[in-house]
């Protein structure tokens, strides 16, 4: 039992550790790929060539970030059937299609339109290459819908029935798997969030040539283009993440628990925990410091409602795990005899709660004679760590409120033209770059331990979802996928900095295809 | 004939986004929030850059 909950753990945290590499790729093309999509709206109205260099210019910078983004994302797909293939097997049927979909659509329509837009200038006319640029941000954007779809799943699961005779969860309906509100939510506060990563990584860069007084007219309007751009999407991250927090109060109480530090049921008008110290072993704060009034509106969107705590979520677990004990007897049963009527009577009326059950499996392999003290500690198992949620949690939206301030003053500095009197703003921008990265991969830390210690909420147990390899070579694996992963952040940084060094490039490239009388004509300066 | 046709294909476009947004709307309409709110910052963060440059030049401004 001690090297099977070895391997679990060295499996978590092989998946945390290349997940949260690649998460520090995917937001910037998400994001940069949009704005691409903006920079070249403008250059096609405009008729202006300065922002096709604009645009020229970031797609370097977002091809560089691309192709490590997807070197580092394949190897995850596969971690679903290497390392997890007890998961793969019980949500293979609802997981799979979304994957599919993701790889067959969204990836193909991406990686196609990518070598367009990098090599199609002077070879495609400006609409149509404004219209690859477009397919571009349309496929990443789908690559990440796909994906979150299928973890929206993960974390609600809807749309879906366990089959007692397949040992495994069935799709029954596509259309509540796609439309989840925690799939929705999930993905819009993803891809926005994105939106924002690249605003304040364009916003950071062109600063950083404005204070040395480099490409001075590509920066000034790339700052100006991005700063616009990243003021709206920060006001939308924001909305979504609240929407996010009110639909984990029904979906997931026990994360939503966690990320307010809350051990007691909360009555309304509950106060918000803005600093605490959660202790999980004494179930209690070692320290708090709360604004009155604000928990139960901002969580519950009513002034009345009350917000369950740790304890309660406990003793309701334990009620669950007893509840879904039946279950997993009958299924056993059914495993050996499908045919009998009694097991399946049984299980059919338990089987809401068949994964609560599970999770006392760990600590009595015959649930029938699991003890008080087996539930009690599978019931404190339903609670994630508290710290670290609670944690991250106030990280991810300190940093967002920042951003906000940050870009709203780029944004004022920008259209009233007084950015070069605001030296010290300019000094700070290129330091701003690495926020919105911190809470990205803090918004992942919330999502994912908070859903702990499930795979699928309240359906499979993490410790039951591994595969069952050697502490040595999850060790092995572990150890070449950081310094595999690593090596890339590496290259990529160095990659980064020599073109940021380097910049734009100005007249060395062609413009999009067109009648020579056309190229240097310019609606704007002709109006 | 033409302006009647113009109207009749805004009409039909603007029916289509009713109907999506009903439809959208009764399964949570985040996916269509999305797009929404996507073509808007894409809109606005384009359109002010353009019309700012557009204003600085007017005013032969080089200031950043």
């Amino acid at each position: 039992m001690q090297e099977l909950d070895t391997v679990i753990e060295l499996s978590r945290l092989q998946f945390a550790a290349t997940a949260l590499y690649h998460y520090l790729f995917v937001p910037l093309t998400l994001g940069l790929s949009v704005l691409l999509a903006t920079m070249e709206t403008i250059y096609v109205i405009t008729g202006r060539d300065i922002y096709r260099q604009m645009t020229h210019f970031w797609s370097k910078l977002f091809a560089i970030n691309f192709a490590l983004g997807v070197a580092t994302g394949l190897t995850m797909e596969f971690e679903f059937g290497t390392n997890w293939s007890t998961y793969s097997h019980f949500v293979g049927d609802i997981f799979g299609a979304p994957l599919a979909i993701e790889g067959l659509m969204a990836f193909f329509l991406e990686s196609t339109f990518v070598g367009l837009m990098l090599f199609g200038w002077g070879k495609l006319s400006r609409g149509k290459h404004l219209l690859v640029t477009y397919m571009v941000a349309l496929g990443s954007n789908l690559s990440a819908l796909w994906i979150l779809v299928a973890n929206g799943y993960m974390q609600n699961p809807v749309g879906s029935v366990f089959n007692p005779d397949t040992m495994r969860m069935e799709l029954t309906s596509l259309p509540d798997l796609i439309f989840s509100p925690e799939a929705q939510a999930k993905f819009v506060h993803t891809s926005i969030a994105g939106y924002v990563t690249a605003a304040i990584f364009v916003v950071g860069i062109s600063a950083f040539y404005l204070l040395r007084r480099r490409h001075i007219e590509l920066a000034k309007r790339s700052f100006r283009v991005a700063a616009l751009f990243g003021v709206f999407a920060t006001v939308g991250v924001i909305s979504l993440g609240d929407a996010l927090g009110f639909i984990n109060g029904s979906a997931q109480p026990t994360k939503l628990a966690a990320m307010e530090g809350l051990w007691e049921t909360a009555e309304a008008p509950a106060g918000f925990n803005l600093i605490a110290w959660p202790n999980q072993e004494e179930k209690r704060n070692d320290f708090e410091v709360q604004v009155p009034y604000l928990l139960t509106p901002l969580v519950t969107h009513t002034f009345d409602e009350s917000i369950p705590g740790v304890n309660d979520l406990e003793a309701d677990a334990e009620t669950k795990i007893r509840d879904g004990i039946p279950a997993l007897i009958a299924l056993q049963t059914l495993r050996e005899n499908p045919d009998d009527a009694e097991a399946r009577a049984t299980f059919d009326a338990h089987q809401d709660n068949l994964g609560y059950a599970l999770l006392v499996q760990r600590y009595a392999e015959d649930v029938s004679q699991a003890t008080d003290a087996q539930i009690a500690k599978a019931a404190a198992d339903t609670i994630p760590p508290v710290a670290t949620v609670f944690w991250s949690f106030r990280v991810m939206v300190v940093t967002a409120f920042l951003m906000m301030a940050f870009l709203i003053l780029a944004v004022i500095y920008s259209l009233r033209g007084t950015l070069h009197r605001h030296n010290w703003f300019l000094r700070l921008a290129p330091w701003m770059i690495p926020v919105p990265f911190i809470a990205n991969e803090a918004g992942w830390i919330v999502a994912e331990l908070g859903r702990q210690p499930w795979t699928v909420y309240g359906q499979l147990p993490t410790w039951l979802s591994a595969s069952t390899h050697s502490v040595g070579y999850m060790v092995f694996s572990l150890i070449g996928f950081v310094l595999l992963y690593t090596l890339f952040i590496v290259i990529e940084m160095f990659l980064m900095v020599k073109f940021i060094r380097l910049g734009p490039s100005e007249g060395k490239h062609e413009s999009p295809a067109e009648p020579t009388s056309q190229r240097h004509s310019s609606q704007w300066s002709e109006a | 004939m033409k302006q009647i046709l113009i109207f009749l294909f805004w009409l039909l476009i603007a029916v289509v986004a009713i109907a999506l947004t009903i439809v959208l709307g009764e399964r949570g309409a985040w996916y269509f929030a999305w797009v929404l709110g996507t073509v808007m910052i894409v809109l606005i963060a384009a359109a002010g850059t353009a019309i700012i440059d557009a204003r600085y030049e007017e005013h032969h401004d080089d200031q950043y």
